[in-house]
């Protein structure tokens, strides 16, 4: 019962329910994650995300070097939540989603401190799109980002520029296909589902991420 | 035996050539299809045609590097990853002379060859996981290579030469059990009750083609004879070729003191239900097919063979962050407890994943880069129970492989223990489709696994402890298997040909990248041994002129 009592502490709704059904099917002799043998802690982050956090194309997995610990810590707590990374499609959230749910507190804050002792270089220039096309896209955009894509911690936006281009494109298509943004507890989530809406087709999704491509960093 | 797959193919030629021109779009009686076959006027063509089995790679035998031993020079030599081909390199350049460093992220050596028993961790990326079974030396699962096809002469002959033991795996098992929903109601057939009856009436089919039929090929009397009674007794055919049941696939009751009651046919019809008859006659051939062998208590047992003769040139949580090639070298930096050294080499080897390497700082150029962008990365995925008791073999199957249409997909008896009191079973393999377990949580993958082999064996949830999964896609420092270059059915396009050979070429050559990513037939020990010699040639041709 114990055991159940972990679980259930540790669990989000979704898999709360997966717990109990187990539970009373009988399987509790099946015990799965015994005790730590291996002298690991929870900084697994450059394995996904690159060396010194420079994003890997590879798999999928964006920059974090250079992106602001407030933003990160809210998605990595996300994450953790469950709200995001929750949609089946979405396939590099599906991933990380695990992996955040395992994190303290005090491992958020330390994996912060990791980040932020990463040098940040350019993200290389990947898409093909119209920046001009794209520029008058932005403006809307820029509300909340700044107009230099330089992000706004008083309305929770992040900066946009510097992130690698790939991703931008993975998560614009995330929140306006509601892979990510759908559940109510994320409010900003929620509000870039609505925003995304403007963009019309992949086009101009390619055109205003070229826009901020020329923003720099 | 030649003759038997030879005819197997004739039969299956015919078959499919009938089916795609006559048969497909409206439903047939059984005369009405033998009418087809006998009319489909293939058989001259098929005869001539099928010439080649054209199944395996050219087998050879074992490549004997000969390669220049460096004698007073000196070259260092930096090692990416202590995967089977990074620990070629290690093994035969150390032979040489040449100075080697091996840089290993992972706390082990062997990268996909990974066997899992008592205390060892599955690092798997948001599902670390420790092994629980019983700490018996016959109790460990091989999450990743498993079995060793007779014909990989350069795994094999590394096997000797290292002393490393090996013993068969037993792949097909005629008394495993194919099982599908479709399949007379989902019920487990024994993998022999299902051959042995499609054969049958295969064979009926065959036959009485043939004598129906006027063939156009000058076949002598003798010949046709002959094939005749292959067909016949490939289907055990009775009277007037008519299958009407066999004792292949054992007998229903007696068959020592008192005489064999033979067993009920299965319908045609109802073998026709199951997409896995496509694989009750061909399953096990290629690499796959028989006689397979496995390392004696474990497969690691090859990495730990390498390692004995090159432990002391390996760092261990050792992950490289950078690597930079000149004219004349290379620069490689890695991270090891908590500071980042740098390690200069004359030449680098690199068994990293290319989607790791495209993480890590660099400066290849772009058409480099952009071949290691296109590969894409593999989701195989295997699972394994200890099990409380040897069940299986109470129902006489020692060894081999029960094939099911549900997603865990096998389960795979161990050919080792046998009748110890416990072993430890494979649950699940899903070597192209592991993203749909991966994607669930540890509950639900158990959950699945139990629910799929409780269509096999009765009480299997009862039967079964201590899970384990290995979901290969997030597998710390390997996140994926296996490589997947080309993206189209209908072989390699010119392009993919194209950033193959950029990737095999050696970066200013400085910088191979190795592996059985590198090489056409991927998932495979001895084509990342393959690769390794490949890369050791090359480098060979560079030092000899560079010296002479
Ligand atoms: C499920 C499964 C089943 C298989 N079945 C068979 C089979 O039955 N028979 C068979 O012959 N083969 C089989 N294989 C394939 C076989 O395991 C591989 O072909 C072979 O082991 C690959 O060797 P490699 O040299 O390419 O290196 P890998 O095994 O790919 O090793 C790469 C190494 O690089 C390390 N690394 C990664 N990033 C870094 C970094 N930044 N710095 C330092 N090191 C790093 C990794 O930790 C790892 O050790 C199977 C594989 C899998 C996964």
């Amino acid at each position: 019962m114990k055991y159940l009592t972990l679980l259930v502490y540790k669990m989000n709704k979704r898999k709360l329910s997966v717990a109990i059904l187990i539970f009373f099917s009988g399987l509790t002799p099946l015990l799965f994650g015994a005790e730590e043998i291996e002298p690991y802690n929870d900084r697994y982050c450059t394995t996904c995300h690159g060396t010194d956090g420079r994003g890997n194309f590879g798999v999928q997995a964006p920059r974090l070097a250079g992106m602001e610990a407030w933003y990160l810590k809210r998605q990595l707590e996300n994450f953790r939540e469950g709200i995001r990374g929750y949609h089946p499609e979405d396939i590099e959230g599906l991933a990380m989603q695990p992996m955040a749910e395992k994190l303290t507190n005090e491992s958020i804050l330390d994996i912060l401190e990791w980040v932020e002792s990463w040098e940040y270089f350019p993200a290389e220039v990947t898409i093909e799109g119209d920046a001009a096309a794209g520029e008058l896209i932005y403006s809307q955009c820029a509300t909340c980002h700044g107009a230099e894509a330089e992000g706004n911690e008083a309305l929770g936006a992040p900066a946009l520029s510097g992130q690698n281009d790939w991703y931008l494109i993975t998560q614009l298509k995330n929140f306006k296909q509601g892979l990510r943004g759908g559940e109510s507890t994320d409010p900003f989530g929620q509000q870039m589902m609505v925003m995304t809406q403007i963009l019309a087709d992949e086009n101009a999704m390619d055109n205003v991420v070229s826009y901020i491509n020329t923003l720099g960093r | 035996m030649i003759i038997l797959e030879r005819s197997l193919e004739i039969a299956s030629n015919m078959l499919i050539a009938s089916f795609r021109e006559k048969l497909m779009p409206k439903l047939v009686t059984r005369r009405e299809f033998l009418n087809l076959l006998g009319s489909a006027g293939g058989t001259s063509a098929t005869l001539k045609a099928g010439s080649a089995l054209g199944l395996l790679p050219a087998a050879s035998i074992a490549n004997s590097l000969d390669l220049l031993a460096l004698g007073p020079n000196k070259k260092k030599v930096a090692i990416l990853g202590g995967g089977l081909s990074g620990l070629t390199v290690a093994y035969e350049l150390g032979k040489l002379g040449y100075e080697c460093t091996i840089l290993e992220a992972s706390h082990r050596c062997g990268g996909r060859i990974f066997t899992v028993r008592n205390g060892d961790l599955i690092d798997e990326i948001g599902n670390r996981q420790y092994c629980d079974f019983d700490d018996d030396p016959h109790m460990y699962f091989n999450g990743g290579a498993a079995r060793i096809p007779s014909f990989h002469n350069n795994l094999l002959s590394y096997c000797k030469e290292l002393g490393i033991e090996l013993e068969v795996f037993v792949g097909e098992n005629n008394n495993a059990y194919f099982q599908d929903d479709a399949l007379l109601g989902g019920k487990r057939v024994r993998v022999n009750d299902y051959k042995t009856n499609i054969r049958g009436f295969m064979g009926e089919m065959l036959a009485k083609s043939m004598s129906e039929q006027e063939m156009d090929e000058p076949l002598t009397e003798r010949e046709a004879e002959n094939l005749l009674s292959i067909i016949r007794s490939f289907g055990d055919l009775g009277e007037s070729d008519l299958y009407t049941g066999s004792s292949r696939n054992g007998y229903k009751s007696g068959g020592y003191i008192s005489h064999g009651v033979q067993k009920d046919m299965i319908a045609f019809r109802d073998l026709l239900q199951s997409e896995l008859g496509r694989r009750a006659l061909t399953a096990y051939e290629g690499d796959q097919g028989p006689c397979l062998l496995q390392a004696k208590g474990g497969m690691d047992n090859i990495t730990n063979g390498f390692l004995r003769k090159v432990e002391d040139r390996v760092k261990y949580r050792a992950m490289v962050s950078s690597i930079n090639v000149s004219n004349d070298g290379v620069e490689v930096t890695y991270d090891q407890d908590g500071a980042r050294h740098l390690l200069q080499a004359d030449y680098c080897f690199s068994c990293i994943p290319t989607h790791l390497i495209t993480g890590l700082d660099h400066n290849f150029p772009s058409d480099y880069v952009k071949a290691m962008k296109y590969v894409r990365r593999g989701d195989a995925y295997k699972a394994a129970f200890q099990a409380k008791e040897r069940f299986w073999e109470r129902e006489n199957i020692y060894g081999g492989i029960t094939k099911m249409a549900g997603r865990s997909a096998d389960i795979w008896y161990p050919s080792h223990g046998i009748h110890q009191n416990k072993g430890v079973i494979l649950a699940a393999y899903n070597f192209r489709g592991g993203s749909y377990h991966t994607n669930m949580s540890q509950q639900e993958r158990i959950e699945s696994h139990i629910k799929d082999g409780e269509k096999i064996h009765p009480n299997y949830r009862d039967l079964v402890e201590k899970p384990v999964t290995i979901a290969w896609h997030r597998i710390n420092h390997m996140l994926g298997c296996a490589a997947r270059w080309n993206r189209n059915f209908g072989g390699w396009t010119q392009e993919e040909e194209f950033m193959f050979d950029t990737l095999q070429t050696p970066l200013n050559g400085r910088h191979y990248v190795i592996g059985d990513q590198i090489s056409v037939n991927v998932a495979w020990m001895e084509s990342a041994i393959r690769s390794a010699h490949w890369a050791l040639e090359d480098l060979d041709k560079r030092v000899r002129s560079e010296l002479a």
